[in-house]
């Protein structure tokens, strides 16, 4: 069985083309001058130039973290290109036709509607391409409602104050190593507002690309809902094929005020490397969403299929009294990825509330871990915590880890904490196979019942690509 | 990390830490029996600590367990000393009558243990009064012997209770190892060591009771090493009640080979800290493991249990289940590793921790974590971190119980689970006794 199910789980990366446009590279390396020429090429306000260079002295003195169970060969830091960005954009864009029709090509192929006569999708897009925004989608409309949703290079043009205000605020420029290092050198992002009590009439969403062979990403997403609003947000990923790795070092901050809702959804399909292990994405992310009101509520849905490496927590602070948080993951690694990801839930206010579900499926060589973090603080009366993540093993020379930690300070929280791992049974496929279903058709329904709770909390486009996604991934992996 | 914690940290530098080592590891070896000195076994564990740094809150596995407290007392190693007869009386079982060894700060008492209740060919005592034993290939040769405190205890133990049964035997006595811990002036590092081996289809059940009356500072480091032969079947039961100014830190390692049986209960009320380190490795196919752990705490003390069950073979059964009751301003910890390597196919394993806190200065800290690389098994684990239940208190009450009397009741109850799996009426009784005590 395991020699068919290997066979399922190995597709082609459908999304591996690279797309030859003239880019504006600097040079390899980092320094002090080249956090200047980052922020001297976006043109920002100086208090960004002095959160860059805060950012990226403090970076000098950290370390890496080797805690993960991960192992990778040291990273160059010298040897990336901090900033690459497609060399035809024009000043300012006044419409979509005057983007480079091969980036729109691109995001064509990708499946990406950046035209706005699909009005159809209802979702608006904020593209980004390397290091740079390349469109974003009814923005004249969004803001209507007085919703912003831009780039954050334009929010911080647009919008200083606001960034000036946010920025950083949950995710502290040394909050760990990779978080210092994006605060130094970000060159892109999404900036979303949601002003008081304001639905965001659309879905937002943001599609990054990474192209540039020797470029890292440093993209940085912060996200503000006041009073009374709420958003859903999708986050989508993918890259050309090299043989080498390419450093992705990404920080998503969100803030919900009083009663505010935000749903962050994101598939992550970073180019994986190859079956040999060769080439793919070092996904190293800090996302942490701060529930800063009361009632607020913050909910992470995350489908983890690419990268070479995964590194991820998306956490949630529970501030405010009554604020809930969630996290919902399907993390899936095949050949030989790894993955060590998983949440962190910091009760600090009266009431808060948190559910993890995980669902974690290893094939072939890969190694899926998932930690997590659930802290209950001295002050957190009656706060809750519901976990649970499950792994799925398909073949027997994966491996399937969870580091549960669990901290409690208050005797009147509860938590629970479950944990399962679990295979696809002979039994489980000779009862699809009396039903006359075919071992792939089984093994992606059996998939596709185990990662449900999760699927179930995407937004529906996603929901059904991430099925899709899953089922390709693992094509030929049961047999 | 808090900031106390920081602060406590930055009290000692790391050289402070080694030279702290270094100094303990001298005066434990300078107190070795020239009959006991083992050259080859002491030498490679004090190699092993040269390499090694005094753990600090920066390991993983010290994380949540500060040991600046014990950093600040420079203990000596502690020399021969005897207890009288009525210190010991209260803690003899009337099941293990004739079948007890009585160990004082690390060295057996001949003059205490009472040995007469046994089969011929089963050797219970100390090693010193069996020296032509073949105990190279079982002393400190178990996994897990590369850790600093289990290091110290090979390079400085002054003494082993040695626990022999030869084929096919079995001892139907429970033997009972009563560990006391008698402080002095200055405060005393005692090591006890203890090798118990049961050879293929042999049988028996051991108690393990460490208690000291005195609140004065004191060092317990203790290393037991059980081996499983094949077929082997041994019931354990661990009980630590050590006096309120005590550091217990423990190692017990359990050798399995195929088709053996181990069944551990460890038991923590005492001590000021108090860590366990709790390790099976299993060497064969098809091995059953059950092992249940139970903490009642209070006041500011420390309990830590970090448990390994190594699973290299198929077949193997796992069972574990951990529940501490914390109360005042104690802090539990728990870190309950499986590692089920490739080779371990059709495994089945299931590990639950439930921690009862019972005041707002509690605090609990829990890790269950499963390492997992074989794909047929069955691992399921669960930790569970709350208070007594209103809706239960309150049924009680519906039925004319008080609620502090509902609250023993549920306490009881919670602990009880654990205590029933010790094999020992009297002993099982006894620390009933001390939970219903609990409020």
């Amino acid at each position: 069985m395991s020699a068919s199910v290997q066979s399922l789980v190995s597709q082609p990366y459908k999304y591996g083309f690279t797309t030859n446009i003239e880019a504006d590279v600097i040079p390899r390396g980092l320094s002090e001058d080249v956090v200047r020429m980052i922020s001297a090429k976006k043109n920002e306000p100086e208090f960004m130039l002095e959160f860059r260079l805060r950012a990226y002295r403090k970076w000098l003195t950290m370390a890496e973290p080797v805690w993960p169970n991960v192992k990778y060969p040291p990273i160059d830091y010298q040897n990336i290109v901090y900033y690459s960005a497609p060399k035809t954009q024009p000043k300012k864009l006044g419409s979509l036709d005057e983007v480079d029709p091969t980036l729109l090509d691109t995001f064509e192929k990708l499946g990406i509607p950046l035209s706005e006569q699909k009005r159809l999708a209802n979702v608006a897009v904020d593209a980004i391409f390397d290091s740079v925004s390349v469109a974003t989608t009814f923005k004249e409309k969004l803001a209507e409602s007085g919703v912003i949703f831009c780039s954050i290079s334009e929010a911080l043009q647009e919008h200083p104050d606001l960034v000036e205000k946010y920025l950083g605020t949950v995710i502290p420029i040394g909050d760990n190593y990779f978080a210092a290092l994006n605060s130094a050198v970000f060159s892109d992002g999404s900036f979303v507002y949601i002003p008081k009590d304001t639905q965001c009439p659309m879905d937002l969403s943001t599609y990054f690309r990474i192209n540039n062979g020797d470029s890292g990403q440093f993209e940085r997403t912060l996200i503000v809902a006041e009073a009374g609003s709420s958003v859903t947000y999708l986050e989508g990923c993918t890259a050309p094929m090299y043989d080498s790795n390419q450093l992705h070092a990404a920080i998503v901050e969100l803030v919900a005020m009083d009663d505010a809702s935000i749903n962050y959804s994101t598939v992550q399909n970073w180019f994986a490397g190859d079956e040999n292990g060769k080439g793919g994405i070092y996904n190293f992310v800090t996302k942490r969403g701060l529930c800063a009101g009361k009632n607020s509520k913050i909910s992470w849905t995350q489908v983890e299929t690419g990268s070479a490496i995964t590194w991820k927590y998306p956490s949630c602070v529970l501030v405010g009294d009554n604020s809930v948080g969630e996290f919902y993951s399907v993390a899936l690694t095949n050949n030989y990825q790894q993955a060590d990801t998983g949440t962190k839930m910091v009760h600090v206010g009266k009431n808060t509330r948190s559910t993890i579900i995980s669902k974690g499926i290893s094939a072939a060589k890969s190694k899926n871990s998932y930690r997590g973090l659930v802290k209950i603080g001295p002050k957190a009366e009656g706060a809750r915590n519901y976990s649970q993540c499950d792994s799925m093993l398909i073949g027997d020379t994966s491996s399937a880890n969870t580091f549960p930690y669990i901290q409690v300070q208050n005797s009147t929280a509860q938590v629970e904490h479950e944990a399962s791992t679990s295979k696809i049974g002979e039994d489980q496929l000779f009862y699809f196979a009396q039903r006359g279903i075919s071992p792939e058709d089984a093994v992606s329904m059996i998939i596709s019942g185990f990662c449900r709770d999760v699927f179930n909390k995407l937004p529906m486009e996603f929901a059904a690509e991430a099925d899709k996604l899953l089922a390709l991934k693992l094509e030929n992996t049961v047999g | 990390m808090t900031s106390s914690m920081a602060e406590v940290r930055s009290r000692m530098t790391v050289d402070q830490r080694d030279a702290y080592l270094k100094g303990l590891v001298q005066r434990a070896k300078a107190a070795v029996p020239q009959e006991l000195a083992l050259e080859t076994m002491r030498s490679r564990a004090e190699a092993l600590l040269n390499e090694h740094a005094f753990p600090s809150a920066r390991d993983e596995d010290w994380r949540f367990t500060d040991l600046a407290d014990l950093l600040a007392i420079d203990f000596v190693a502690a020399g021969e000393s005897s207890v009288s007869e009525a210190d010991v009386a209260d803690l003899r079982l009337s099941e293990t009558a004739g079948a007890q060894v009585v160990v004082v700060n690390g060295r057996v008492s001949a003059e205490r243990s009472q040995l007469q209740n046994l089969p011929d060919g089963v050797i219970v005592g100390s090693l010193r009064s069996h020296p032509d034993l073949q105990v190279v290939e079982r002393l400190a040769q178990a996994s897990g012997h590369h850790e600093v405190f289990t290091a110290l205890n090979t390079v400085g133990f002054q003494d082993a209770v040695v626990v022999w049964l030869p084929r096919n035997t079995v001892v139907e006595t429970p033997i009972q190892i009563i560990y006391v811990a008698q402080p002095e002036e200055p405060a005393l590092l005692a090591q006890p060591r203890c090798l118990v081996v049961a050879e293929s289809g042999s049988a028996l059940t051991l108690i393990e009771d460490f208690s000291g009356p005195s609140a004065a500072p004191h060092f317990t480091n203790v290393v037991t090493e059980l081996w499983l032969d094949a077929n082997a079947q041994l019931t354990h039961s661990r009980i630590q009640r050590e006096g309120a100014g005590t550091f217990h830190i423990g190692k017990t390692v359990v050798t399995q080979a195929r088709d053996s049986q181990y069944i551990g209960t460890a038991v923590d009320f005492g001590s000021r800290l108090a860590r366990h380190n709790w390790e099976i490795y299993q060497t064969g196919e098809q091995t059953t493991t059950k092992i249940y752990g139970l903490g009642a705490i209070a006041a500011n003390q420390h309990i830590d249990t970090h448990s390994l069950v190594a699973l290299s073979h198929p077949h193997g059964v796992v069972e574990q289940q951990h529940k501490v009751i914390v109360d005042d301003h104690a802090h539990s910890v728990f870190n309950g590793r499986m590692a089920v390597a490739q080779k371990a196919q059709l495994t089945s394993a299931s590990q639950l921790n439930r921690n009862l806190l019972l005041s707002d200065k509690a605090r609990v800290d829990t890790k269950p974590q499963l390492e997992i690389v074989a794909d047929n098994v069955k691992c399921a684990h669960g930790a569970t971190v709350s208070q007594l239940q209103a809706d239960e208190i309150f049924y009680l009450q519906s039925r004319g119980i008080s609620a502090p009397q509902a609250q023993r009741l549920l306490i009881y109850a919670f602990a009880m689970e654990m205590l029933e799996t010790i094999a020992v009426e009297t002993l099982r009784s006894r620390l009933a006794e001390t939970i219903s005590q609990w409020s």
